[in-house]
């Protein structure tokens, strides 16, 4: 049994998350629900993100059954994990860092672009938000579409496309979050972002993924804050 | 008489054919290797040849008078095997082996072994090829002279065809043709009756063919640029072609766009375009047509020309012509573009005649095929605005360019940069904002000292810098900024939602009104930068952010040893993207080949008897030579790539001239009757000293001369120290197989394993202490070489006498 996304308040998600999990490990034999909660306390909690819907989707998802099988013991380790075609599994931290800074939840409508491996998008529909995903490489896109499907997520909504011209169809977003670093953001997707909308882009290295930016619409003005998941001051002028 | 002079004559041939089909085969291993990994990844290549050859000497040692009494057997064969690796080697690397992939050595610890399997494949043609070349060598003895000649001729022609095969044909394809080499030196040494090894040839000569028709397909790192955007849908190479300083690709796809730290508010569309590679690194994208709107005008990019127009642009790296598209769409009166890859620039106007080549044939763009340190050092014209190339990369680049010589950001360079500048003209850098903030603190210092340097008193005057969300871009003007342009700068970063990040009349409340921070850090390091605080931050900054200089042009090395501490308890596992990969890399790739080097050399030595006394002496001797030898090569070939502008054309020179100097250095030493050691590590030892001090202000001088007096220089500087360096390899070994014969093959097993290890720590080294000191070290090898075994040397020579 899964949650699928769409569910009705994150209080209820938190309750069956609770009381679902420990009938979720025992029919799947093996879910490596301890190695989760495990992740969630030190690697998430630990960093300061406190956001109890995000929590409970972060101790949710199965990360390890969206990372290749030669990775798959290293699922819950504090870092970033290799997916082919040289994209990434984000670290734990910053899928986590990502939910909570948009805020997912029931009734919010979210743009992903970047499906990957399809964990992100599972999150997000774990928090319930309604979520459509788009993926640029055709090969990444049909493995996480299966993926998603098979792992109760079939509500998240996924295309195989261009990110650039984001999901008009679906447009105006509460937030749109770009999984994939990119060298410009796309004019199609700040217009299909609601006034007041935020959207997440990573900007990193394409493996270690290091800092964050987040982008604020609010009428004709656009702008941008630079969101560092790791506080680094070492040198300080004397005063 | 006739017979074994025949023989003598073949085998000289034979040595020849092997000797160019070695080097050519490491040259297109060079390109191999830095398309599919990295470019320096490639100089692996010689520590891999190194462990060939050191191992083949392993072997010779302890088979001496098995091999000697079947060289007619033997030769032919070794050839012919040697052969088969040179073909068949590049193509199991690739072909089975070909998921190797430098970056996840750090997350799939299956990645060593796969490395360690690659190397040790690579390492078989040179294992052969060395084996039968040793056993030439040790037949002939008495008329090592003629021997030598052949290896030196035949590896210095190895080394041009290396580099013609690039200009024609794909690294892939070449290993074939050497292996059709190899196979001839061992088709001149079969002797009559021989059927069964005719039978051997033809069907090596099969296999050989086979790789020749259908050469492998090139498996590139996931994480390579061209990788990645060929993942694109509908993505096409539509122009590919070979070159010596790196192959080109141009790819298509209706998903490519590119509008590199384009402003927030620029509500155009992002026009579609092609991306160009050499060796898989992108370097940039096509231009959009000229009746287009151009986003980069939204960019952090265009701030120049919102200061002022000017007359005439230098734009230096012009690559796919981005740039000087700008500065003629921005009014620009004449534009000087300097490009190095002339392939490049010939492809580009081929495939692309509406974008590339309007900008090729417009009368407004003077192009220039050179390397642009050897512009600014040769032109005399002066500039009112002068375009470097941007540092860093977006997204960053895990570090792997901290073992990448950057010439063009090092202080020398932009001193000469600036003295081109008319009184009113300016320079302009962009950088990619990195986290921890890294590139753009290197770039404002080296920028401050350069006016500090030409005698500017506060340098906030001279300098412009405005931020986006990705990009900095910084302006230094030889006079102040006026009201009126500062006034400009204004103007332009409200209109595209800029920050002004440096002015002479900053407000602070100026500088995040649009592109916000978590906290004021960057303004604090930048002005730190700009105040006396300056040496403090060098000092105390985690980082490596002072400028670097022609002899350590490591301008992306950051990464300081000392903080690892500090890092590692700031970021705990997190500490490894803070970490330069590109020297984890190498340190790691040393290790596996020191590894390899100390399983295939000396192990097998093990099996003969030592005399304990004497061990370590030899080993000091021999492994200092090896390390001083490799050292100084390494050098060498580092200090041509700033002269001669590219990688290739350097090792391929530095390798050929080292080889045939020191080949005839080791041939002249047979004609010495009297032994004297301590000479000539003395003189070996100075020349390097020498080299030390005097190398990179004499290249510096004389590098406006043309490309073919370059060469031609380069070989005169590279010939002394080739042929001193050559001598006390040989004058070692007769002395020891006097002294202490039992230790000759351990002598040549530990120089063999010093030297591949040297190979591979030689440039790690250079980036911690410049290739100036690094010469010094080599000089000091040497001595310490000699110092081990003086005393005995001593005696010797008076026995001698």
């Amino acid at each position: 049994m899964r949650i699928a996304c769409g569910a009705p308040g994150r209080g209820l998600i938190l309750f069956l998350c609770i009381v679902l999990l420990p009938l979720t490990a025992v029919s799947a034999g093996n879910d490596r629900s301890k190695e989760r909660l495990a992740m969630v306390t030190e690697q998430i909690v630990a960093r300061g993100v406190k956001d109890p819907v995000t929590l409970a989707a972060m101790r949710e998802v199965p990360r390890h059954r969206f990372v290749p099988l030669v990775q798959a013991a290293s699922a819950y380790d504090d870092r970033p994990l290799p997916i082919g075609h040289g994209q990434t599994i984000s670290q734990p931290f910053i899928v986590a860092y990502m939910t909570e800074t948009i805020q997912p939840g029931p009734g919010k409508k979210i743009l992903e672009i970047g499906t990957g491996s399809g964990y992100q998008a599972a999150i997000l529909a774990a928090a319930g938000a309604e979520v459509y995903s788009i993926e640029i490489i055709p090969a990444l896109a049909d493995s996480a579409t299966q993926r998603l499907r098979k792992l109760g997520y079939a509500a998240v909504r996924t295309r195989a496309a261009d990110g650039y011209y984001g999901w008009a169809e679906h447009a105006p977003f509460d937030a749109i979050i770009v999984t994939a670093a990119t060298e410009f953001v796309p004019p199609p997707l700040i217009e299909q972002l609601k006034d007041g909308g935020l959207m997440i882009v990573p900007v990193g290295s394409p493996f270690f993924m290091q800092t964050l930016m987040l982008v604020q619409k609010t009428g004709e003005t656009t702008t941008s804050t630079s969101l560092m998941p790791v506080r680094f001051v070492p040198f300080q002028r004397a005063e | 008489m006739t017979i074994a002079a025949g023989l003598c004559s073949r085998r000289h041939l034979a040595l020849a054919l092997i000797s160019v089909a070695l080097l050519a085969f490491q040259i297109s291993l060079l390109q191999l290797l830095a398309t599919s990994q990295w470019h320096d990844f490639a100089y692996f290549v010689i520590s891999i040849a190194l462990l060939g050859f050191g191992a083949a000497g392993t072997i010779l040692s302890l088979n001496r008078t098995w091999m000697v009494e079947r060289q007619e057997l033997l030769l032919p064969l070794l050839l012919c095997i040697a052969a088969v690796a040179l073909a068949v080697s590049p193509w199991l690397t690739q072909a089975l082996f070909g998921g190797f992939d430098s970056l996840l050595l750090f997350v799939e610890p299956g990645e060593m072994l796969r490395l360690a399997v690659v190397a040790f494949l690579l390492m078989l043609p040179f294992f052969f090829g060395a084996l039968a070349i040793g056993l030439i060598f040790t037949i002939e003895t008495e008329k090592i002279g003629g021997y030598y000649f052949a290896n030196m001729f035949g590896s210095g022609i190895g080394s041009m065809l290396g580099l013609l095969g690039l200009a024609w044909m794909l690294p892939q394809q070449i290993p074939p043709f050497c292996a059709l080499l190899a196979l001839t030196a061992g088709a001149v040494l079969l002797t009559e009756g021989r059927k069964i090894m005719l039978a051997v040839m033809l069907l090596a000569l099969s296999l050989v063919a086979a790789v020749m028709v259908k050469p492998t397909q090139l498996h590139l790192s996931q994480y390579k640029d061209l990788s990645r955007i060929l993942d694109l849908p509908e993505a096409m190479i539509v122009a590919h072609r070979p070159a010596a300083a790196g192959q080109i690709h141009i790819v298509a796809s209706p998903a490519l766009r590119s509008a590199a730290g384009v402003s927030l508010n620029w509500s155009g569309p992002i026009p579609g375009t092609r991306a160009v590679f050499v060796n898989g690194d992108m370097v940039g994208t096509l231009p959009p047509l000229a009746e287009t709107d151009n986003p980069r005008d939204a960019s952090t990019y265009a701030l120049p020309y919102a200061i002022r127009t000017p007359n005439n642009v230098l734009v230096l790296n012009a690559g796919t012509g981005a740039a000087v598209a700008q500065a003629l769409d921005l009014g620009t009166g004449t534009v000087v573009a300097v490009e190095p890859h002339g392939p490049l620039t010939e492809t580009l106007a081929t495939n692309a005649p509406n974008r590339f080549g309007l900008l090729l044939t417009n009368p407004r763009v003077d192009w220039q095929t050179v390397a642009p340190r050897t512009w600014l050092a040769r032109d005399r014209q002066s500039y009112d605005l002068i375009v470097m190339p941007d540092v860093g990369s977006f997204g960053g680049n895990a570090g792997l360019f901290a073992l990448h010589e950057q010439p063009l950001l090092t202080r020398e360079a932009l001193r000469s940069a600036w003295k081109k500048l008319t009184p009113q003209g300016l320079l302009t850098i962009t950088s990619w904002v990195d986290y921890p903030v890294r590139n753009p603190l290197r770039l404002l210092a080296s920028l401050v000292e350069t006016l500090e340097a030409a005698g500017v008193v506060d340098p906030i005057y001279h300098i412009a810098a405005i931020r986006s969300w990705g990009t900095i871009t910084f302006c230094v003007k030889r006079t102040p900024f006026t009201t009126h342009e500062l006034h400009n700068i204004r103007a332009f970063v409200e209109r595209w939602a800029f920050d002004p990040l440096l002015l002479a009349d900053l407000r602070p409340e100026e500088r995040q009104r649009y592109n916000r921070l978590q906290d004021d850090s960057l303004f604090v390091l930048f002005d730190s930068l700009l105040d006396e605080e300056r040496e403090a931050l060098y000092r105390d900054y985690a980082f490596r952010v002072w400028p670097v200089s022609d002899d350590q042009p490591f301008f992306s090395q950051f990464l300081r040893w000392n903080r690892l501490d500090a890092m590692t308890e700031l970021y705990g596992q997190q500490t490894l993207p803070f970490l330069e990969l590109g020297m984890l890399v190498a340190g790691l790739a040393a290790l596996i080949l020191a590894a390899l080097a100390a399983l295939l050399i000396l192990l097998p030595l093990t099996r003969l008897p030592r005399q304990e006394r004497h061990g370590w002496k030899t080993l000091l001797y021999f492994g200092g030579l090896g390390i001083g030898y490799m050292w100084t090569e390494l050098a060498m070939i580092h200090r041509l790539v700033f002269y001669l502008g590219q990688p290739v054309y350097a090792a391929a020179l530095v390798v050929g001239v080292m080889l045939a100097g020191s080949a005839i250095g080791s041939a002249l030493t047979g004609r010495f009757t009297v032994l004297r050691p301590r000479r000539f590590a003395a003189l070996v030892a100075g020349t390097l000293l020498l080299y030390a001090s005097l190398l990179t202000p004499l290249l510096q001088a004389s590098l406006p001369l043309p490309f073919p007096a370059r060469i031609i220089l380069a070989v005169l500087l590279l010939f002394p120290p080739a042929v001193l360096m050559g001598m006390p390899f040989p004058i070692g070994l007769r002395l020891l197989n006097r002294l202490h014969p039992i230790e000759v093959p351990w002598a040549f097993g530990i120089n063999g394993c010093f030297s591949v290890v040297g190979a591979a720590m030689a440039t790690l080294i250079a980036v911690e202490v410049g290739y100036s000191l690094l010469l010094v070290l080599a000089a000091c090898a040497y001595l310490v070489s000699v110092g081990g075994r003086f005393r005995e040397m001593s005696g010797v020579r008076e026995y001698d006498r």
